[in-house]
């Protein structure tokens, strides 16, 4: 498909009535208050696996992701889903457990990225999302650690979490599930209580790179 | 087949198990039961995970990579190690959880630490499925020296009231001027001046005034009597040199102290000058102590019946009017008003219990309201209830008929030790508030569904229960239900709070403060309505939205507030400002009025010295600021 047909009336992803009823529904849920506290936050942490296309790019073949839920990671609050056969049910499924949650990503250029096209190619408009880049918070929230811009081996080793498989996409989002534990402790430290100041903090930040 | 999510984090869960004892001996099932329950949660370095102030545990907490330090709270030893280490793969409090208790030790991460969490009754579960578990706890049970929570607290609380009295000067204890002779005087003129005086003890000095030496009661037989002594001699040859002396800064605890230490029945007072000032002696020290917590304690625990605690219970008035008068917190009063007050009841229910046949039923006696809060004054009345179990095989009517007659004959006794029959009926005696825990759950569920102006009410009330006597587990059960229930339920919260805000701290635009425009009281303000209601109400809310199982308003606020993300020193000025108004209330009531109307809340602002008048001012200003947290979080 190609980016000018997504402009015509009438295209995009052909969804069956079930899904644009549960398409429907997501949009429907109210979103979450991102000024109340982390503690009573639902983080939804997401990681894209991906194949390289023939002409370049990626292909979002699958995802991984995890909830935290009162500061708590639990494995019954996990997602998983292949986009092999039915990567539309398999991007509502993903939808309907983030629930409107703001998400975090490592490394928000590739994952927030590819993951969005995903939904566009297969579901078309869906709702926004706030997306919070640990690439991007970690280095503002630990400078004593590490200042720049760094790789996610690197922050993980900083703070002793094994990245038990990188070809898991589940077992890659609980890697930056512990991460993201990691910097709403020294988040809530140095004030900033709620999603809102950290997404807030990311814009200026970002700003500041000139990114 | 793609393995789903939930199993493979479940399947890094018992790969960490199983390689850390006593897991990896756990029989499968078991271990797959704890492996797919455990949450993982991240406390970075210096932070704590679990202090004796949190009540009972929530969580069974296994250490998944990080350290966490146990320390003992307070200095009074209930293990053998006064910290202790725990590293990857170690559990704790498993004595707290397995009792349903608060925790002894406070857990603290000493780095960066990472922990397993099992919701506590899912421990419990795990112990009765898995032998090898259960016998392991068993064991590290039995490994501590097995101190009950209440024997500590006893020791916590008495030691707050007995440092209290024991503080005072001896320069306001010396009541008489010193009688001394001089050391050249002859034994016989020493003695007749010591009969004439009657004292037990003949301090010496010299022309200086200073102390040389002592001759006391007991010396006179070991040492003039039955050696013969030449009673012609001077005193300065049988007296005891260089006495025992303390300067008149010192405490009565000092005294106490410099006695055990060396035997002796008496001290001499001296001056910065070293001039003797007074005598004290181990009975001054005593009748101090005559009103002291333990004793007052050790009378409620041996009476024998309802007169002796209608004496204690007066013991306790005069004990707060002593500890108030030396300028006692208020936080550490109520405190020990609270554990005294807990201390007569169970007393009153346990002279009961010999009357009423309640064994082998499961029930226990709630507190409500203040009481429930440990925030009660002396002039509060009875707020109380009860929930049991209704056993399968048993008959309702007759078992809660039999808790009803019971609970009538305590309610009384409670009346005649000073605590008026409540006005509400809010009382155990009533049929309505004798409930088994699913009719508990049922009310309180009523409530939450439909937060109509009575139901509120009710929450401000009855959602502060705390147990008094009998089975804490039921209690224990009750709460983590409500908390479940209100936790998730914002239309609830935003109802309580709705009703919180319902009065504003009496501060004025141009007045210092807004007085009370009813003719009955003019220029007085209603420091319960106006002032510690707000708190209470505010940090209740915070609790129920937060599950926090305290009920105490200072720890809702701390450890509610602390989820939520308000400052450390933001909560404290606000506990402080709550303190300070439940200081003046006290003061107000036991102080102040003469006449002793029950529940007289009110003070006037222009009789308040200028100091106090501006900490009121303050503590109000603290009130508005957690008002004001409310209006914004639920948008009101």
């Amino acid at each position: 498909m190609s980016w000018l047909s997504r402009l015509l009336p009438g295209s995009g992803p052909d969804l069956s009535p079930e899904q644009q009823a549960s398409l429907a529904a997501i949009t429907r849920h109210p979103g979450p208050d991102l000024g109340r506290s982390h503690f009573e936050t639902r983080y939804v942490i997401v990681n894209a696996e991906s194949r390289p296309m023939d002409g370049g790019g990626q292909r979002l073949i699958g995802v991984g992701a995890v909830a935290i839920n009162r500061g708590l990671l639990h494995p019954a609050e996990s997602f998983r889903a292949e986009l092999a056969s039915a990567p539309a049910d398999a991007l509502l499924g993903l939808l309907h457990f983030i629930a409107k949650a703001p998400l975090v990503v490592y490394n928000a250029p590739f994952n927030q990225g590819i993951l969005e096209r995903g939904f566009e190619q297969n579901l078309g408009n869906v709702p926004a999302m706030e997306w919070l880049d640990l690439m991007v918070i970690m280095p503002s929230l630990y400078p004593e650690r590490i200042a720049g811009q760094a790789s996610m081996d690197a922050w993980l080793s900083a703070f002793g979490i094994e990245r038990l498989d990188r070809h898991d996409a589940v077992l890659e989002a609980l890697a930056v599930a512990q991460l993201h534990q990691v910097a709403l402790a020294r988040a809530k430290a140095q004030g900033l209580n709620a999603p809102q100041d950290l997404l807030e903090s990311q814009t200026s930040r970002k700003w500041l790179r000139g990114s | 087949m793609v393995t789903t999510a939930p199993d493979t984090l479940i399947r890094t869960n018992l790969d960490f198990l199983r390689r850390h004892p006593p897991f990896d001996r756990m029989e499968g099932e078991a271990l797959h039961f704890l492996g797919e329950r455990l949450a993982t949660a991240f406390y970075p370095a210096d932070s704590e995970i679990l202090m004796p102030e949190d009540g009972p545990p929530s969580f069974f907490y296994i250490v998944y990579r990080g350290k966490v330090q146990a320390r003992q709270v307070g200095g009074v030893a209930v293990t053998e190690y006064a910290t202790l280490t725990l590293g990857p793969g170690e559990g704790f409090p498993i004595g707290a959880i397995s009792a349903g208790r608060p925790s002894t030790n406070g857990y603290l991460a000493v780095e960066d630490t990472y922990c397993f969490q099992l919701p506590a009754a899912d421990f419990l579960h795990l112990q009765e499925i898995s032998p090898s578990f259960q016998l392991f706890c068993t064991r590290y049970i039995a490994s501590l020296l097995n101190q009950s929570r209440e024997q500590l607290q006893i020791q916590f609380s008495q030691r707050a009231a007995e440092q209290q009295t024991m503080t005072t000067s001896l320069s306001s204890l010396v009541k008489k001027a010193p009688v001394f002779v001089p050391p050249g005087l002859s034994t016989r003129t020493a003695l007749e001046k010591m009969v004439e005086a009657g004292v037990g003890c003949m301090a010496v000095a010299g022309d200086d005034d200073k102390p040389v030496g002592v001759l006391t009661q007991s010396d006179i037989l070991k040492r003039i009597v039955l050696p013969g002594f030449d009673l012609a001699r001077p005193i300065a040859d049988v007296m005891t040199a260089p006495p025992h002396t303390l300067g008149s800064n010192a405490s009565a605890y000092d005294a106490a102290l410099e006695m055990a230490t060396h035997g002796v029945r008496h001290i001499l007072v001296v001056d910065a000058e070293d001039k003797l000032k007074g005598v004290i002696s181990e009975r001054d020290l005593f009748a101090l102590q005559r009103i002291g917590l333990r004793q007052i304690r050790s009378s409620i625990e041996s009476a024998a019946d309802v007169q002796a605690l209608q004496r204690a219970s007066q013991d306790i008035r005069q004990l707060a009017l002593n500890l108030l008068a030396q300028g006692i917190g208020a936080e550490q009063l109520t405190q020990f008003i609270s554990a005294l007050n807990d201390a007569l009841t169970r007393r009153i229910i346990e002279l009961n219990l010999d009357r009423h046949d309640l064994y082998g039923v499961e029930y226990a006696w709630l507190a409500f309201g203040s009481e429930g809060r440990h925030e009660q004054t002396l002039s509060t009345d009875q707020d109380n209830g009860i929930i049991y179990v209704l056993p399968e095989w048993a008959d309702k009517e007759p078992l809660k008929l039999r808790l009803l007659e019971f609970a009538r004959d305590v309610n009384n006794d409670l009346a005649s030790c000073g605590f008026p029959l409540c006005t509400g009926n809010i009382m155990a005696s009533n049929p309505d508030l004798c409930l088994t825990i699913d009719e508990w759950r049922e009310r309180f569920g009523t409530w939450i569904r439909e937060p109509h102006p009575e139901a509120l009410l009710n929450a401000t009330i009855f959602f502060d229960f705390r147990v008094l006597f009998g089975d804490e587990k039921l209690a224990y059960k009750l709460r983590h239900w409500l908390l479940s229930m209100t936790g998730g339920n914002p239309a609830f919260l935003k109802a309580m709070a709705t009703n919180a805000l319902d009065v504003s701290p009496p501060l004025g635009k141009i007045r210092d403060f807004v007085i009370d425009d009813d003719p009955k009281y003019p220029g007085t303000i209603d420091l319960k309505k106006f002032g510690a209601r707000l708190f209470v109400d505010a940090a209740r809310v915070l609790a129920l939205r937060t599950g926090v199982e305290a009920t105490s308003t200072v720890q809702r606020l701390r450890q509610g507030g602390g989820r939520i993300g308000m400052p450390a020193e933001e909560l404290a000025a606000m506990a402080d400002g709550f303190h300070f108004i439940q200081l003046l209330r006290l003061r107000h009531q036991h102080l102040d009025t003469d006449h002793g109307a029950p529940g007289d809340n009110r003070v006037k602002p222009d009789d308040l010295n200028e100091l106090d008048r501006r900490i009121l001012k303050e503590a109000f200003r603290q009130a508005r600021k957690i008002q004001l947290r409310l209006k914004l979080d639920y948008q009101i």
